[in-house]
């Protein structure tokens, strides 16, 4: 298949005042509707790689394309942001808001109306909203404030405001790793899913190398900010993994 | 162990000095003082109850105003400190917003009262503003620091969905600050009614007029009658307060 890039970058470089490159020439291409999995320990540099690509951070050096658009890191612009989703490490919910209203928020791009800020979604929106968490396997939860749901069912939520979006592509940052495997493995075997159906395309740090074998496309290893290893996510083991590491 | 002896012993000598200087150690002055507070005492009992229509009618202005103040100044409190606050706004907007609310708050509420009671005349209408404005200046302040002080990964997120400014202070700041905000409020409310019952000493309305016409004419009875009144206000709001505190505050 060959597909453009919809994430694309090349020789990346990015370090925090005052401290030594957190990212050290990083290139890659992620095709359209891909679905890819970055693995490193602590401090190698994947949520830094990931808020770079997202527009979030302004990278030294390199350059970012997102969908063919350059971008120069003084984030992105309106239609750029609203096709880009971006989950980060702690979900960024809101606490005191209600499951189904936290997913809301995901549609704000479209909905800047005075309707909105008096908390009146349209109503295909609130059955949109209501329809990713029925996917996600927490319906129930929907009238459930955000303060009161597990690790877990906040990660869900917090996948369901981003799908609300409407992005093309979703970055996310070791969003399932409050879940068991069996509930990590069915959430990525949804998203697949889903991104297989709406050409969406997936970057996101994992933890576990089981999880991507029957999902990700590809399994990418950060080191000490280099990209040490790039091909197959199934040929990935932990041993593998262990050993690219040591 | 040495240096901490010094600061402390540096600390004693400065109380010492300003006690003096204040005149507490002025035994015969202390001792006056003690008779009078007795005379003052026995001249308050026992309260004078023939003026509790007058006194309730200016007890329920006082409320009116602290609640119309309160209520004023937390209208204007709210968009300020949104404007005030840094993760949301250029420096350009925060800094005028910032300082005006500083600029309100340098000037307490009696003096308020004066200039207020100059621009709009004797009566409530002047004590109600000049809680007004000082509430402005106060919660302004508190608010923009609560709302700076709401987790950045979560405005970022919901900025990242395409939220305006306008979303991100409906959605973002108000949920998550919300308990603060209104315990504040609260706050603010009990502060008012305290103070609303002394701007009339000022010509500003409320229950402090009759306070200090009975200090001035020596009608202790009279005003031992208000104090009560005030006492049992106080208390009341002080029991509210906690009650919603808990009733609806408490529970995130």
């Amino acid at each position: 298949m060959d597909h453009p890039a919809t994430v694309r970058c090349e020789d990346l470089w990015f370090s925090y005042p005052g401290q030594s490159p957190v990212l050290r020439g990083i290139s890659l291409q992620v095709p359209e509707g891909a679905f890819w999995a970055i693995f490193g320990p602590s401090g190698a540099g994947k949520t830094t790689l990931m808020k770079c690509l997202a527009g979030l951070l302004r990278p030294q050096r390199g350059q970012i394309a997102l969908l063919g658009h350059a971008v120069n890191g003084n984030g992105l612009p309106g239609w750029l942001r609203l096709k880009v989703g971006y989950i980060p490490q702690q979900l960024g919910l809101v606490r005191g808001l209600t499951a189904l209203e936290n997913v809301l928020l995901g549609s704000l791009g479209r909905n800047g109306g005075l309707g909105s800020i008096l908390g009146a979604f349209p109503k295909d929106e609130v059955e949109r909203a209501r329809e990713y968490l029925a996917l996600l396997g927490i319906g129930q939860k929907a009238r459930e404030k955000a303060y009161r749901l597990s690790g877990g069912e906040r990660q869900r939520v917090a996948i369901a405001r981003t799908l609300l979006q409407g992005p093309r592509i979703i970055f996310a940052d070791e969003f399932v790793s409050d879940l068991d495997l069996p509930r990590a493995t069915q959430i990525l075997t949804t998203l697949r899913e889903l991104g297989q159906r709406q050409r969406l395309t997936f970057v996101m740090n994992l933890h576990e190398v089981e999880v991507t074998h029957q999902v990700a496309d590809q399994a990418l290893v950060l080191k000490a900010g280099c990209l040490v290893h790039q091909g197959p996510a199934r040929e990935l083991s932990t041993a593998d993994l262990l050993a690219i590491l040591q | 162990m040495r240096k901490e002896l010094l600061v402390l012993l540096t600390l004693l000598g400065l109380l010492a000095a300003s006690l003096a200087q204040l005149g507490f150690f002025d035994l015969a002055r202390l001792e006056r003082g003690a008779r009078n507070l007795l005379e003052f005492s026995r001249g308050m009992v026992p309260p004078d109850l023939g003026i509790l229509p007058l006194a309730g009618r200016a007890l329920l202005e006082t409320l009116q105003m602290a609640f119309v103040g309160t209520t004023l100044g937390f209208l204007l409190a709210l968009p300020l400190g949104i404007l005030g606050t840094r993760i949301l706004f250029p420096r350009t907007v925060v800094v005028p917003a910032r300082l005006l609310m500083a600029g309100i708050r340098t000037i307490p509420s009696l003096l308020w009262a004066v200039l207020l009671v100059i621009v709009v005349g004797l009566g409530p209408l002047a004590g109600t503003l000049a809680l007004a404005a000082y509430t402005v200046g106060y919660l302004g302040k508190l608010y923009a620091e609560f709302f700076d002080g709401v987790d950045p990964e979560v405005i970022e997120a919901v900025r990242g969905a395409g939220a305006s400014r306008l979303h991100l202070a409906r959605f973002v700041l108000w949920p998550e600050s919300a308990n603060s905000v209104l315990s504040q409020l609260l706050f603010m409310f009990e502060y008012n009614i305290r103070v609303s019952s002394i701007l009339g000493f000022v010509g500003a309305g409320g229950i402090g007029f009759y306070m200090y016409v009975y200090v001035n004419s020596l009608e202790y009875q009279r005003l031992a009658t208000l104090l009560a009144l005030i006492f049992l206000l106080v208390l009341g709001m002080d029991l509210a307060s906690a009650w919603l505190r808990r009733r609806y505050l408490l529970r995130t």
